[in-house]
């Protein structure tokens, strides 16, 4: 397998005053490039927490992180933020846009971010808010658009930089089903365009479309 | 999209914030700017009237501090201690141009007025100056007033009118050319005139004295001293005396100046870190999308020094403004009569403002340092897991 993520005995605790909570004990897995990959699992057994690790977002306690061939686990803050915003492109349940710019301003942000000249950055986000099907909406603001809508304009963001890999958390936990299947039918087209998509996700509904899944328990993954 | 317009945008989404935020660091500045401005115009006055009064040396009642001298300058009321006797005195020794003034003040119409008892050609000749309009005084001890021409348009005297001083009704004979200094607001008399009216026997306030040469006037103050036990001052010790306390009133303004900029400062810290609590999760959203830590740092300092530099122009253009317009208005004194005297051309200093506006910015820039340093330092986790 070709893998573009990978752990190795990866851990997370956190500690607080004198109590230290382990979140992830000794997980190893790997990601195929261009899969669909659900991570399920109830709440609060450290699904959101494997996503922070393997997404660059947070640091192992233990083990090892790799992204492709880099291991990220150790490397500088700086080099960090590049990876994720190059080749990681993320999608939250509560979309995060932000609230004062409009949707193509929020697509253009992310490209700003990674350093793409202002003058290119317009073109491209017209392109990625007609391929989510809002190009209509590229002046409205977050406010004036549906839950739907939104988390379009956040996957548009996640695309802006035409990252290697999707990881999303929960991205249709505040749709309805309607909205969802518009999202799930949007990530399908995206994941045959070549993208991995790794969704953490309580829903069956999203869990149906994955090529594999992949499920947490007391912080462990279950084979 | 660019930092810049990112920044303006966070800035102006909360209008009210921004508003009040900016109405703080614009009276902070503008005050700076008021008091810069006007102790900026008390030292150029100061300057400008020491070379208008024309004097090497001046001669004042023994034991007189700076506060005299200043009064000089200024055209205030000063006391009258020295006699004809110690002027003639004076007089007697040779080298010396000497010309008596008595300084007073009275009102005209309820509003006052300098009024400067003088020897009139004696003073013709020493101040060099021009007359525009009547005939200057014919008699040392003629009866009638000379106006300076600020007076003159003050009160719309012109020759012929008649002035009331003291209750005693006096024509004008003359209206000087203008001079550029405080002679230009004042009302001279002839010497046994003012006397007379102020009750003043023979006596005068003080004495302007050019000297011959220039490299003995320390050996002319002992003579001075000598002859009459006066206090005597050259004008560059006048100047560093008065200067001297006009400096002291300066750093009295600017500590009350820099108080408000610094209430400003913690205006724009607490707004900061209103917006770092506020933006925790777009802050986090930022560092998913790959802002690196410097990013999100320069995006919150840009936003406090956005504040520094419009809250900079708009307090440099409020603190104008009042100096221009309240001027006029600020009661006169020893210290206020010299900002009375300047126009509001002499008020605007390109390095004030330059000054002012680069203050504003440096101080909402340190200002910003630990707002900026909270959000850098938070984790994207802890950022994008607020809620």
């Amino acid at each position: 397998m070709n893998s573009i993520i990978r752990t190795e005995h990866a851990a997370k605790s956190y500690k607080t005053g004198e109590i230290t909570t382990t979140a992830l004990k000794d997980v190893s897995l790997e990601i195929a490039q261009g899969s669909f990959t659900c991570i399920v699992g109830p709440s609060g057994h450290g699904k959101s927490t494997l996503m922070h690790l393997i997404g660059g977002l947070d640091r192992p306690s233990d083990g090892k992180v790799y992204i492709g061939d880099m291991e990220i686990s150790c490397i500088p803050n700086s080099d960090l933020a590049r990876l994720r915003g190059k080749r990681i492109g993320f999608v939250f349940q509560f979309f995060n846009l932000m609230q004062g710019l409009t949707a193509i301003e929020n697509v253009e942000i992310a490209m700003m971010l990674a350093g793409v000249p202002e003058r290119e950055q317009r073109g491209r986000a017209e392109k990625l808010l007609a391929l989510v099907g809002l190009a209509e909406k590229a002046g409205a603001k977050p406010g004036q658009l549906s839950g739907g809508q939104q988390q379009r304009v956040a996957i548009a963001r996640a695309l802006a930089n035409d990252p290697d890999i999707l990881l999303m958390d929960e991205p249709t936990g505040n749709l309805d089903s309607v909205a969802e299947a518009e999202v799930l039918d949007l990530l399908q087209t995206l994941h045959r365009q070549g993208k991995t998509v790794v969704i953490v996700t309580h829903s069956d509904e999203v869990a149906k479309r994955a090529e594999r899944i992949i499920r947490v328990r007391d912080g462990q993954v279950a084979h | 999209m660019t930092l810049t317009k990112l920044v303006i945008k966070n800035i102006t989404r909360r209008r009210g914030r921004f508003l009040f935020t900016l109405l703080g660091i614009t009276i902070g500045i503008a005050s700076f700017v008021t008091f810069m401005a006007l102790g900026g115009s008390l030292k150029d006055e100061i300057h400008r009237e020491t070379a208008a009064l024309g004097a090497n040396l001046v001669v004042i009642p023994k034991g007189s501090c700076g506060y005299e001298q200043l009064s000089i300058l200024t055209g205030d009321q000063m006391p009258t201690n020295i006699s004809a006797a110690e002027i003639a005195s004076i007089r007697a020794i040779r080298g010396l141009t000497v010309v008596p003034f008595l300084a007073q003040q009275t009102a005209i119409n309820n509003r006052p007025v300098t009024v400067s008892g003088i020897e009139p050609s004696a003073t013709l000749a020493f101040k060099r100056w021009q007359v525009s309009q009547g005939a200057y005084f014919s008699k040392p001890d003629e009866n009638g007033v000379v106006l300076g021409v600020t007076a003159a348009r003050q009160f719309g005297l012109k020759p012929g009118s008649v002035v009331t001083v003291r209750g005693e009704k006096l024509p004008v004979l003359a209206i000087l050319g203008e001079t550029g200094g405080r002679d230009d607001a004042t009302l001279f008399l002839s010497m046994p005139v003012a006397q007379r009216l102020f009750k003043s026997a023979d006596k005068v306030s003080y004495a302007a004295i050019r000297v011959d040469n220039l490299t003995n006037t320390e050996g002319y103050i002992e003579k001075i001293r000598e002859a009459t036990g006066l206090g005597v001052v050259s004008d560059k010790q006048m100047l560093k005396s008065v200067l001297g306390i006009v400096g002291t009133v300066n750093i009295t303004l600017q500590m009350i100046a820099a108080v408000s900029v610094l209430a400003a400062a913690f205006g724009i810290i607490n707004t900061m870190m209103a917006a770092t609590y506020e933006r925790k999760r777009e802050i986090g959203i930022l560092q998913a999308l790959g802002a690196r830590r410097r990013t999100i740092f320069t995006i919150f300092m840009l936003e406090s020094g956005f504040y520094g530099v419009i809250g900079g122009v708009t307090g440099v253009i409020a603190g104008l403004a009042t100096a221009v317009i309240a001027t006029p208005y600020i009661s006169q004194n020893a210290f206020t009569t010299f900002v009375k005297g300047s126009g509001s051309g002499d008020i605007i200093d390109v390095k004030v403002i330059a000054g002012s506006i680069l203050f504003s910015a440096v101080v909402a820039v340190v200002a910003g340092i630990y707002p900026a340093w909270r959000a850098a330092r938070l984790t994207p986790v802890e950022a994008i897991s607020y809620e």
